[in-house]
């Protein structure tokens, strides 16, 4: 039998991932790229990238699924699934108990509620502004003089979280200032960005329900700060994965690959069959 | 007509008739000369038919701010208020009204927007609405007369409610006769509600129209068009020759079996002012989804004429000018407005709700939430809710909105 592959294409607004699974559904390469203003070459350089991860040739991949805010830049693709339905199957697939995903990635945040099958009861995104979301983070840690990779081991050493209301990127710097120039510790200050978005992101989820399991992803899951803070208002656990960044070309790649077990003919498939 | 499906073009002998009529009627509107006194009036519930009888050219400057909306030209306007102190959160269409009309002279590429020489603030159930027009009449130094329209608190308008207002009405004429030294007519009045009456027959029995599978007319995207004659220009002969074309279209499209989208697929009713800033592209996320709308409320802004006994009568001149008034959709109680959902849902067999909920009206807006929460939890439908705004192109975001729409269809299509 001819050995063949399908990937997923996640293009967010800051990074781009690609996911490549074999027909056993084994994650076989992977890749993470930043997004520049020209999208639809980094979309593609993800993908050769995750191809590279895998060690095969790119036409081996039969099927390629296209999601995130820059689906229609997959141009080298077949299909456009939303992110929301691919995080959601993306974090069933490595989380089957998942009922209740919360995607934060860089300009946006999803609560996603899921029937036992997979399927999308309901869904409830941020407000249209960046408040409260990854880029919020990167300008604070900026603002702070740190890389955001250091936001969760730094928010760990806090005593006494400071109390922040605003949770607006665009004055996210004046905010930080303000509270360095009221004396506050530089870890108090992020130990209460990550509670502040928390309550935020929760806020969201009672909008579709909290239930068991809750599995986070995008990009903000990778900041221990910010899960804790969860588990903490929460008051449960959730499912954090070192793939979490990933749950959206999961999903995408793990749409590609029932298509093809429907029998589809991947060359005949128009490009927004899903829509 | 947008999408017609393939039939012969010698078969349909209304296609695109109304739409068509439409805009003529709306330039006609727009270029009229001005012969006699102007009236300013708010959309909802309005005694246009005591205005006309008393000899007055009506205006809406609701509807000319949404139409600069929808011709993409409100940001100017919208500016222009904002440089003289109007805040960011105050109602787009107090703004582009006030920018178009006192700080640019009402000069459009329509036509020019005359003055007022009367504001009649016939809905004080937004606050908003009452400071507007007393802000105009600051800036045009013209009489002002602010009726008091109970809320809608029953079903049934109670007997008191209506004398109220009809008290208020009586009063206001007799003002208005006496500032502009004209003589109140009732015959005239009753010719003015019979074309209202006919107007209003049509125009329901079109929404009646949306419960055909597959639905000939877009109750939402396409009817917002068909609103301007009877919101404009209800009590006069046109409007209610309009809605008599419009049924015959339609009539023709159920013969056909035609509707706005090649192949229906999913039924929808939507709450809410539209996008205006966005509203071609808005429409454009649905029609990919081949996703139709049966049912709206918005279509319903001026008066919930899909109610057969909402009807403006010569019979009964001053109970049924009262009674249309307090069924404004914004005066509406929240238990008719999730009635009024509901049987929408059910009687025109749809498949989910979709809500469009406008940044600067909280008038409008507030309680959309619970809806949604109603919808999905005790109908059991799926709700989409999606937030811009009715004349402010800076909350149109629409790669957001798009991925909130493709996403909520998807999973209706997944589902299946």
């Amino acid at each position: 039998m001819q050995e063949k592959y399908v990937a997923g294409v996640d293009v967010g607004s800051t990074t781009a991932k690609a996911i490549i699974l074999d027909m056993d559904r084994n994650i076989v390469g992977k890749s993470l790229q930043n997004v520049s203003p020209k999208v639809a070459e980094d979309a593609e350089t993800a993908f050769l990238k995750a191809c590279q991860d895998a060690g095969i040739d790119r036409e081996k991949v039969v099927l390629i699924t296209g999601t995130g805010y820059g689906r229609l830049k997959v141009r080298f693709g077949q299909l456009i699934v939303t992110e929301i339905s691919c995080h959601a199957k993306g974090a069933q697939f490595i989380f089957p108990k998942t009922r209740l995903t919360l995607d934060i990635g860089g300009q946006d945040t999803k609560a996603i509620r899921l029937g036992e099958n997979g399927e999308i009861i309901d869904f409830s995104m941020n407000d249209k502004c960046s408040a409260g979301t990854g880029r919020f983070l990167d300008v604070c840690a900026d603002a702070l003089g740190f890389s955001v990779s250091d936001l969760g081991p730094i928010s760990e050493k806090s005593r006494r979280p400071v109390k922040i209301t605003s949770t607006c990127t665009v004055f996210a710097e004046t905010e930080v200032s303000n509270q360095l120039a009221r004396g506050r510790k530089p870890e108090d200050i992020v130990n209460g960005l990550h509670y502040s978005i928390a309550e935020r992101s929760i806020s969201l989820m009672r909008r579709v329900g909290i239930v068991d399991e809750i599995t986070f992803t995008g990009g903000v899951s990778r900041n221990t700060g910010m899960v804790r803070a969860l588990e903490d208002k929460l008051g449960r656990k959730i499912n954090v994965s070192p793939l979490s960044q990933w749950f959206g070309a999961i999903g995408a790649a793990l749409f590609a690959l029932e298509e093809l077990e429907k029998g589809s003919d991947p060359k005949f498939m128009p490009m927004e069959v899903k829509q | 007509m947008e999408n017609i499906v393939a039939v012969k073009e010698e078969d349909l002998q209304y296609a695109g008739a109304a739409r068509k009529m439409q805009r003529q009627l709306v330039r006609d509107f727009y270029r009229q000369d001005v012969t006699k006194p102007v009236v300013y009036l708010f959309v909802g519930g309005n005694p246009a038919e005591l205005l006309r009888a008393l000899g007055f050219q009506v205006y809406m400057p609701e509807i000319t701010a949404l139409t600069m909306a929808i011709r993409h030209q409100s940001l100017q306007y919208i500016l222009k208020a904002e440089s003289i102190g109007y805040g960011l959160d105050v109602c787009g269409y107090v703004k582009t009204d006030i920018g178009l009309t006192h700080l640019s002279g009402g000069e459009t590429d329509m036509g020019k927007i005359p003055r007022p020489d009367l504001l009649v603030c016939n809905y004080s159930g937004c606050s908003v609405y009452a400071k507007w027009w007393e802000a105009l009449a600051e800036f045009y130094k013209v009489p002002l007369i602010m009726l008091d329209i109970p809320y809608h608190r029953f079903n049934d308008p109670q007997k008191e409610d209506l004398e109220y207002i009809i008290g208020q009405l009586r009063e206001m004429v007799e003002k208005i006769e006496k500032l502009f030294d004209l003589t109140f007519d009732m015959n005239r009045l009753k010719d003015v509600l019979a074309y209202s009456r006919k107007a209003e027959d049509g125009w329901g029995r079109s929404f009646e129209m949306a419960k055909h599978v597959p639905s000939p007319i877009d109750a939402y995207f396409e009817s917002i068009f068909y609103m301007f004659p009877i919101n404009a220009l209800r009590g006069t002969k046109e409007a209610a020759e309009f809605y008599d074309l419009l049924n015959r279209e339609l009539d023709e499209r159920v013969k056909h079996g035609i509707g706005p989208v090649e192949n229906e697929e999913f039924r929808t009713v939507i709450e809410g002012v539209p996008p205006y800033p966005g509203y071609r592209s808005f429409w454009n996320m649905f029609k990919k989804w081949n996703a139709v709308s049966v049912a709206a409320t918005y279509p319903k802004v001026g008066g919930m004429f899909d109610i057969p006994e909402l009807r403006h009568d010569p019979a009964k001149p001053w109970e049924s000018i009262a009674r249309y008034s307090i069924f404004s959709y914004c005066n509406l109680s929240w238990d008719f407005r999730r009635e009024t959902i509901k049987r929408y849902l059910e009687d025109f067999k749809a498949d989910a709700l979709v809500i469009h909920g406008i940044k600067s009206c909280r008038s409008f807006t507030a309680g959309q939430g619970d809806l949604r929460d109603y919808v999905i939890n005790e109908l059991g439908y799926p709700a989409l809710y999606v937030e811009s705004d009715h004349q402010d192109p800076r909350y149109w975001a629409e790669a957001q909105i798009l991925n909130r729409v493709d996403a909520f269809f998807e999973a209706l299509r997944m589902k299946r």
